[in-house]
């Protein structure tokens, strides 16, 4: 029997922080991950990590007002107020764990400038950020023998009468199915960016966790908000951090002028990055792109600079795209990259389903609303990670143990034979392909109700595909085959949920930018949007944006 | 163009049919080797297992033999392998068993790497805000951090091939990050542990880890200043240390290596057990006239000896 | 051509027969050669390892007297050839060190100016004097012997350090000569891995089993003999080979191993002596039986 107070989905920053935390305060809990912790997609993250520190001359009420403006005024402002407030003792705390965060001339916490933010709040490692963030949070984890079922795949909750009482979930090296029991379930697995085709992220980031708790009830928040980089790698879509145009690097057209200027005078590079993208796309669309793209110039920062401080960037460059970033500029251009959607939580970190907490990208508190700036996911993770331990946590100790209905695991063995039963058809990777272009062409970085509608077709048209989705692979060890079937499943309610959105919404706000609707409309739309699972379909709830100190003003950069 | 993949297949589940698979995917100039494994798993034959996940070098996922050595396959193209489209042969991790096709178990790897502690042990007062700490002592610890645990110098590293127990490059390196780190207040007790059998001496200095380690890390390098730091630490009752001592004092008295003494000072003068053990192979090589009874001398060992006052100072 | 001659501290210590062979063939061969007799031994990456620039100082010092003789540097072991490849790479890159290790070598009057090659006697064979040229000088013809390689890890990694991406013809050198004199070069999976020296004093089950992985792997390919162009490895494989066979089953390896002058020197119709061949531990006799009984070469 697999019994835990709190079980853990996901073993990236959120849910090693959550974790960490659980095991601090002495909490029956467990992690459960489909790979090794150290290959979660945390460790993609490049450019650093934001903190108003307090002590040092900076306030957190610029950090969260700069959230706040970059969200395009959808975000949470007490949920923001409470990340930037916290923000300060998160950094010292990774940095007391080892991180080892660049350093000034007085041997404290080095900064750079990012994105949306004139003041440099964002500590960093060179270029590895997120990598080395995780790998001490890892190590952590191995210091508080955090236990871990390493290479298990989650492929349903286990809900009864509407509450969560823990998953299901195949073990990978054996490909047997168990029921792991929980008083409280986090839902940490990060964002769906395999959606989309293409994608900065991981071939992992397939979004069953928002699936998983939409399916369960979840309301999942704000989905149409998509955000696209400004700068990824033409053709494989490899991210290339932020950081490069923190440290000054510029973007250039075809004319090779800094275009930024006319779009984002005060911030130019640094505006937010749907501003950036969206400049970049028009730039593209009106013909002063080079072969579609824009070019990242960083060979006035000097080689010694971007090897010490860039190091990551100049492998990738090197090795995905042969060029030298000391010697040449690269092509770029905007490219799927993160969900600002996600399952909505309170500042807890609680879903609407009891027993369910969400931490991490796939949660949606809201603190980055309509477009999130970066470096705040880094600090969304850690903050919101160990804000959900702890009333999980809380939750679990009054919460009492379900003995659960056995025939439930029965079902999901049903599920997974009749994908193994079924002849060969359709090959899941095909519909994914489809699904990930139309999404791009139809939720990007401009959209309108033709696209969108497009994109609703395609994803319907997909869903009714699904039953004839067959495997090659009937084995049981390690069969990737059966978990590409299943992630399918649940990206295609995902992208039902982000057209779903985006059809609603009718503005222009943030990464959602209507060409057919492209102003702001307060007045009406200062609210989030919420699909929840209705029968077959779903259906669109609207919930007011909570308002602080910040009134929401016209958003220029 | 098409290219040919020779696939290693392994199920546990049908052993008997282990074996190559051949595999033809049509590539272009740019094509990685984890593009055309996509390619094969995903269109043509999903039984194939493997581990793959940010396609950009930097979760560690992917390392496998390509060709015989290891590599991290979403960062190397086909035609840096196989210039003129000739064949290439995908095989899992050496030195871990292998559970499925290019999957090994990496148990040994992760236990290794939890048996050099690896997380920061400060002592003393925490303070309020950040450790003090150095950029250039930051910056020289990314290096090392770059480390994504990928397992290719563990898959061929040469005295992993032998013995099991050996801690391995990639622990050594992670134990060198947290010995250089300034925060860190046991680097005496790292460094006592490290001293230890199948810690830091048994590296052969086969240079196997730091060819094939994507990430620049110098497992091998790292090793080496662990024994120097180890020997700075006063740990010098190892045959490693006695033999690196030795070596050194041959050279600055004569220029020239002397291998008798070198041997019999790494063993310990007074270790008569180990001298009379390595006594047969003395007596032959005595035999065929290769002892080599007298040390030589470069022509000016003086001219050597103020080299090394110069750099080490009068010792 | 000429060169500075670099023989390194084994070939006149622990594995005679290695100078004595190659001085013959080289004579041979007609290559001319100076040696750098007030050099120091490299290191041998064990030095560095207690101090790295010292180390380098005491190589760079090798190269500035090279210099001064005009000559470029030939080496005939795999170790002194690496860690000389690698200190030169070291301080060509940094012209700060580089100046700092000058001001070392100051004092004896000595500076580096970057000008140095070195190159090991297999490469030089491969490259200066060329196949043709060395087959001209061959008496025999050694088909139907099967000679394993045994490069030695110096020589092989890292690399690039060692010029591969100028000479990838370096990669595959041994197996070229190895062909060239009419023998079979057999596939082994241990050419290029750990002869297991360096622990030989610190680990030495790990280092004989090394031994007794890459000779009974090469014996049960059918290898006559197994070739190496370093002296290290040669003191190794030779030398321990009776304690590694008794990690196997049947007890026995019996593989002769050759310095690579001395599989030339059978070639070239030597006599056993002028070649040091009676020096060896694991005996020769069979090998050279068969060399004998080779057919002529023609030319």
């Amino acid at each position: 029997m697999y019994e835990h107070d709190v079980l853990i989905i996901g073993a990236g920053l959120a849910g090693l922080r959550a974790s960490v935390e659980a095991a601090r305060m002495g909490v029956d809990a467990a992690v459960i991950t489909k790979v090794h912790p150290i290959r979660s997609h945390s460790n993609a993250a490049q450019g650093g990590i934001n903190a108003p520190m307090t002590d040092r001359g900076d306030d957190w009420e610029g950090h969260a007002l700069d959230t706040i403006k970059g969200s395009d005024y959808l975000a949470d402002q007490d949920a923001v107020e409470l990340m930037s407030r916290e923000a300060g003792d998160a950094i010292i705390e990774l940095e007391h764990m080892g991180v080892i965060f660049s350093r000034n001339e007085d041997g404290q916490l080095g900064t750079r400038r990012f994105g949306g933010q004139k003041v440099a709040r964002t500590f960093y490692v060179g270029a590895i950020t997120g990598s080395a963030m995780l790998q001490v949070l890892y190590e952590q984890a191995v210091k508080l023998d955090v236990n871990v079922y390493e290479e298990w795949f989650v492929s349903n909750l286990i809900i009864e009468d509407g509450v969560c009482h823990g998953v299901m979930a195949m073990d990978i090296h054996t490909g047997e199915l168990h029921m792991i029991r929980a008083k409280a379930v986090i839902m940490a697995t990060g964002g769906a960016g395999r959606v989309f085709e293409p994608s900065t992220n991981a071939l992992i980031c397939t979004g069953e966790g928002l699936g998983l708790a939409y399916r369960a009830g979840a309301p999942l928040m704000d989905m149409e908000m998509i955000q696209y980089h400004p700068t990824t790698l033409a053709g494989s879509g490899i991210l290339l951090s932020e950081a490069a145009r923190g440290e000054g690097a510029y973007l250039l057209n075809a004319e090779g002028e800094r275009f930024m200027k006319t779009y984002a005078p005060d911030y130019l590079e640094l505006a937010s990055r749907d501003v950036v993208s969206r400049s970049e796309q028009t730039e593209i669309n009106e013909g002063r792109g080079i072969d579609g793209n824009i070019h990242l110039d960083l060979r006035h920062l000097g080689r010694t600079f971007i090897e010490e401080r860039l190091g990551y960037l100049q492998e990738v460059a090197l090795e995905f795209a042969g060029i030298d970033l000391a010697e040449a500029s690269i092509p770029i251009r905007p490219g799927m990259h993160y969900i600002m959607g996600g399952i909505k939580t309170d500042i807890n970190g609680a879903t609407e389903v009891p027993g369910l907490y969400a931490a991490g990208e796939t949660a949606n508190v809201s603190v980055h609303g309509g477009n999130r700036l970066g470096a705040n996911s880094l600090l969304d993770t850690v903050v919101f990670g160990r804000r959900a331990a702890i009333a999980a946590a809380e939750y679990a100790k009054s919460a009492e143990r379900h003995s659960s209905d056995e025939s439930m695991l029965a079902s999901e063995k049903e599920r997974y034979q009749a994908l193994l039963d079924r002849p060969a058809d359709l090959r899941a990777a095909a519909l994914r392909r489809e699904m990930g272009e139309s999404m791009v062409a139809g939720i990007g970085v401009f959209r309108d109700q033709k696209t969108i509608d497009a994109a609703i077709a395609t994803v319907e048209n997909l869903r009714s595909l699904y039953p004839r989705v067959a495997v090659d692979n009937k084995g049981k060890v390690f069969n990737t085959d059966i978990m590409a079937a299943i992630e399918l499943d649940y990206m295609l309610d995902v992208a039902h949920t982000i057209c779903a959105g985006a059809n609603a919404r009718k503005e222009s706000r943030g990464a959602h930018y209507r060409t057919d609707m492209p102003d702001r409309d307060d007045e009406n739309w200062l609210k989030h949007t919420l699909v929840y699972k209705d029968g077959e379909g779903s259906r669109v709830e609207t919930l007011d944006v909570t308002i602080t100190n910040w009134t929401p003003v016209e958003r220029v950069y | 163009m098409e290219q040919t993949l020779r696939v290693k297949r392994y199920d546990p589940e049908n052993p008997g049919d282990a074996g190559y698979q051949e595999y033809n995917v049509e590539v272009t100039d740019t094509t990685t080797i984890l593009d055309a494994l996509l390619t094969i798993r995903e269109e043509m034959d999903g039984t194939l297992s493997m581990r793959c996940s940010c396609r950009a070098s930097i979760c560690g996922s992917c390392a496998m033999r390509v060709d015989g050595q290891a590599k991290l396959v979403c960062k190397t193209r086909l035609n840096s392998v196989a210039p003129d489209g000739e064949t290439i042969t995908i095989d899992p991790l050496g030195n871990m068993p292998v559970i499925k096709d290019l999957v090994v178990e990496f148990k040994s790897f992760w236990d290794k790497t939890r048996a050099v502690e690896p997380f920061l042990k400060p002592e003393g007062i925490v303070p309020e805000a950040e450790y003090i700490a150095s950029d250039d002592d930051m910056v020289h610890l990314v290096g090392v951090v770059n480390c994504i645990q990928c397992g290719a110098c563990v898959s061929d590293c040469t005295v992993l091939e032998v013995d099991d127990s050996f801690l391995g490059p990639a622990a050594l390196a992670k134990a060198y990050r947290f010995v250089k780190d300034p925060r860190d207040g046991h680097q005496k007790d790292r460094l006592e542990d490290l001293n230890k059998p199948s810690g830091v001496w048994d590296c052969t200095r086969c240079m196997q880890c730091v060819e094939v380690c994507p990430k620049d890390v110098d497992p091998m390098g790292r090793i080496m200043v662990l024994r120097d730091m180890a020997m700075e630490a006063g740990f010098n009752n190892t045959s490693g240390s006695r033999h690196t001592e030795s070596f050194a004092k041959s050279v600055k008295k004569n220029g020239r290596l002397d291998e008798m003494k070198l041997a019999v000072d790494s063993m310990g003068k007074f270790n008569f057990p180990a001298l009379i053990a390595e006594a047969p192979v003395g007596l032959r090589a005595i035999r065929k006239g290769k002892f080599p009874w007298k040390a030589h001398k470069s022509s000016e060992p003086d001219k050597v000896k103020q080299v090394f006052e110069k750099i080490e100072g009068n010792k | 051509m000429k060169y500075a001659f670099y023989p390194g501290c084994v070939a006149r210590g622990g594995t005679p027969e290695l100078l004595v062979s190659a001085n013959a063939v080289m004579d041979r061969l007609g290559i001319e050669r100076e040696e750098i007799v007030s050099a120091a031994c490299t290191g041998a990456g064990v030095l560095q390892e207690r101090n790295q620039k010292l180390g380098d100082a005491l190589n760079v010092r090798t190269f500035a007297l090279a210099e001064k003789m005009g000559l470029p540097i030939m080496t005939i072991c795999s170790t002194c050839q690496g860690v000389m490849s690698q200190a030169n790479r070291r301080v060509l890159r940094d012209p700060e060190y580089l100046a700092e290790i000058n001001e070392v070598l100051a004092e004896e009057g000595l500076e580096y100016k970057g000008t140095t090659v070195i190159k090991h006697f297999l490469w030089v064979l491969v490259e200066e004097i060329g196949i043709e040229e060395l087959q001209k000088t061959f008496t025999k013809e050694l088909s139907g012997l099967k000679f394993a390689p045994f490069y030695g890890c110096y020589i092989v990694r890292p690399s690039d350090a060692l010029g591969f991406d100028e000479h990838p013809e370096r990669q595959t050198s041994l197996e070229t000569v190895i062909e060239s004199t009419g023998a079979v070069a057999v596939e082994n999976d241990g050419k290029t891995k750990c002869c297991g020296l360096p622990i030989l004093l610190i680990n030495q089950s790990n280092a004989i089993q090394m031994v007794s992985n890459h000779t009974g792997e090469a014996k049960d390919l059918g290898a006559d003999a197994m070739v190496t162009p370093c002296p290290l490895c040669h003191l190794n494989l030779d030398g321990y080979q009776p304690k590694a066979a008794k990690r196997r089953p049947s007890g026995k390896i019996d593989l002769p191993i050759l310095h690579l002058p001395q599989m030339l020197g059978l070639a070239m119709g030597m006599q056993p002596k002028e070649l040091g061949l009676q020096r060896h531990i694991i005996s020769t006799k069979e090998v050279i039986g068969k060399a004998a009984a080779a057919p002529a070469a023609v030319s």
